[in-house]
């Protein structure tokens, strides 16, 4: 438990000296800071436009994050050859990879947390003036839910960069850590129309080969279905998101987290270093 | 032990082969051997940081890879490299930390070993900015940050100064003093033949000639040598008659004799002729010459 401890404090501070990625987290903030003012683009829409871009940016910047972060972890230590001084240590390869992995979780969720913070000051300032708006101009958007939609549409985040960040790991643990970005930035984006693929496997009306439809619900049963994790539409409704579905969600990303870690485990126990 | 690296496209690389050694306690352990040899493979092998193709081990009684030994032992890795964040101090106290040290005693067994290696003074340096010589000095400190009782080292001194290299030698009669053992991979082969107890010659993966020092570098048995300076061109030349073997440069001469009593009768000569006798032994050859011969024309 110390060993792991130690390896993902080790990891945490390495990471955020990396250039690279803190200068996504700070395109984001200023993306995330600036987003009131892209959002006087569109009259009437302002709400769902400061909306969209705040939760879209957190996420898919804490998807780069996650990516670049999570297949340079382990292809790092290999390079600089810091993995030997480490496993000559009292330390396993298990303890090695999950602390690793617990470093760079810990790194990417301060990531989303910063981002966060940044979203949820730009909204409180700039909501309550969009939803004063008149009437005749747009629609007004009801705000009942709202302030608590977004802070589980940012929880979420937390869970989707971690599912990310632990697939990018595994993916490392097999591939180059170049074929890895690719394979999870893959997965990532087909994740997000895993729901498409089930349309086409539940309608003979649209598929009418029984043979592609299986290869739909196949693809739809593998797949991560990172489209989960995205609940905007219905924030933008303002319906109540329910703990129950919420509870599902997180569910479905821890269940996501442990497999590819075991996966990893699997690949990197006999690594050889 | 066994290792076959695999590469790619199915081709294969021998790291070592049908490897037998031992290593008793309280000894300094060298492995010398030409490039590509194998003493990195070995080192690793033993560490569990590869896996053996074929063959098992044994370290400190555990088997290879086992988690025990590795509270009780230290290792510099070649052209060793660390979280390059972190200055000399952060580092040894992180690998401190893996082995549960902590508090006042890991503080002061950090200066401690800093200074060992004279990178006390420059404690505050962040690695990214150590110089080659810098990273070997604090690879040093942290393979002995748990006082381990048995010292891994890959080319301890390669890339240190003279000064540097002479510390480290010292540190590692130091250790063995203590009686501890030092496992030492090098192919300055000056450097190991003061410095070790036991040697074993790796070529291509195997092992060429093993023994203690003394054996490997006995000369034919009851032949002595005789070192000495400004002795006359004449009885340079009286000496090649009854010599197996003379050799001259500047004002120095050395000659091997077949046994005691000629070498006695030199001695004389060269007293009487005015000329300085440096040294008189049983004739040892120099590891450089036995590693030769047993490496001979086949190292790559
Ligand atoms: N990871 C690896 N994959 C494939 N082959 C390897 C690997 N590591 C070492 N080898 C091969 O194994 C052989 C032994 O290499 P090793 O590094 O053990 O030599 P060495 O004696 O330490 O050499 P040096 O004195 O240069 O450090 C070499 O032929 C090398 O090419
Ligand atoms: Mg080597």
């Amino acid at each position: 438990m110390k060993a792991i401890y130690r390896v993902a404090r080790a990891t945490f501070f390495e990471a955020w000296r990396r250039r690279f990625l803190n200068a996504i987290l700070v395109f984001a903030v200023l993306i995330i800071g600036s987003s009131w003012s892209l959002a006087y683009l569109q009259p009437g829409a302002e709400l769902t436009l400061l909306i969209d871009i705040g939760l879209g940016a957190i996420r898919f910047f804490g998807m780069l994050i996650a990516v670049f972060l999570g297949v340079r972890l382990i292809a790092d230590e290999m390079e600089k050859r810091t993995v030997h001084t480490l496993l000559a240590k009292p330390v396993t390869r298990t303890q090695f990879l999950v602390g690793k992995l617990v470093g760079a979780l810990a790194t990417v969720w301060s990531n989303i947390l910063l981002m966060g913070i940044a979203f949820y000051i730009v909204f409180a300032l700039k909501a309550p003036q969009f939803r004063n708006m008149d009437p005749e101009k747009g629609p007004v958007v009801r705000m009942d839910f709202m302030y608590a939609n977004i802070a589980k549409a940012i929880g979420l985040s937390f869970l989707e960069v971690g599912c990310i960040v632990a697939i990018a790991v595994m993916a490392s643990t097999i591939f180059s850590w170049i074929l890895a970005a690719i394979f999870s930035f893959f997965l990532y984006f087909v994740g997000q129309m895993a729901d498409f693929f089930r349309v086409l496997a539940q309608n003979p009306d649209r598929v009418e080969s029984a043979v592609q439809r299986t290869f739909f619900a196949i693809l739809y049963a593998v797949l991560p279905h990172f489209e989960v994790f995205d609940v905007r539409e219905a924030i933008l409704k303002d319906q109540f998101l329910p703990w129950l579905t919420l509870g599902k969600i997180v569910a479905t990303g821890v269940l996501y987290i442990v497999i590819a870690t075991l996966i990893a485990w699997l690949a990197f126990k006999g690594r050889e270093v | 032990m066994t290792k076959i690296y695999q590469l790619e496209f199915g081709r294969k690389q021998t790291g070592v082969e049908d490897l037998n050694l031992e290593v008793e306690e309280g000894q300094i352990f060298g492995l010398v051997g030409p490039n590509g040899s194998g003493k990195t493979t070995t080192l690793k092998l033993l560490l569990g940081l590869v896996f053996p193709t074929s063959g098992t081990g044994e370290v400190l009684g555990f088997p290879i890879g086992h988690p025990a030994y590795k509270e009780r032992i230290g290792f510099l890795p070649e052209g060793p490299y660390f979280y390059d964040h972190l200055n000399a101090v952060e580092l040894l106290r992180f690998y401190g930390g893996l082995f549960g040290l902590g508090g006042k005693e890991l503080d002061r067994r950090v200066q401690e070993l800093l200074e060992l290696v004279g990178m006390w003074d420059r404690r505050h340096i962040r690695v990214r900015n150590y110089s080659r010589g810098m990273l070997q000095r604090v690879g040093v400190a942290q393979a002995l940050i748990n006082d381990p009782d048995l010292i891994f080292l890959d080319e301890p001194t390669s890339g240190l100064d003279p000064l540097g290299a002479m510390q480290i030698r010292e540190v590692i009669t130091r250790i063995r003093d203590q009686g501890k053992t030092v496992f030492l991979c090098s192919h300055l082969l000056k450097e190991m033949e003061p410095l070790c107890d036991n040697i074993a010659i790796l070529n291509r993966g195997r092992v060429v000639q093993s023994g203690t020092v003394d054996e490997l570098l006995a000369g034919p048995q009851g032949m002595y040598m005789l070192r000495a300076h400004t002795v006359p061109q004449e009885v340079v030349e009286s000496l090649r008659s009854f010599a197996t073997e003379v050799r001259t440069w500047d004002s120095e001469i050395e000659a091997t004799f077949a046994d005691q009593k000629l070498a006695a009768q030199a001695l004389e000569a060269v007293v009487e002729a005015g000329g300085t006798v440096r040294e008189l032994s049983p004739y040892r050859r120099s590891l450089e010459e036995v590693f030769i011969d047993a490496v001979g024309g086949e190292a790559q």
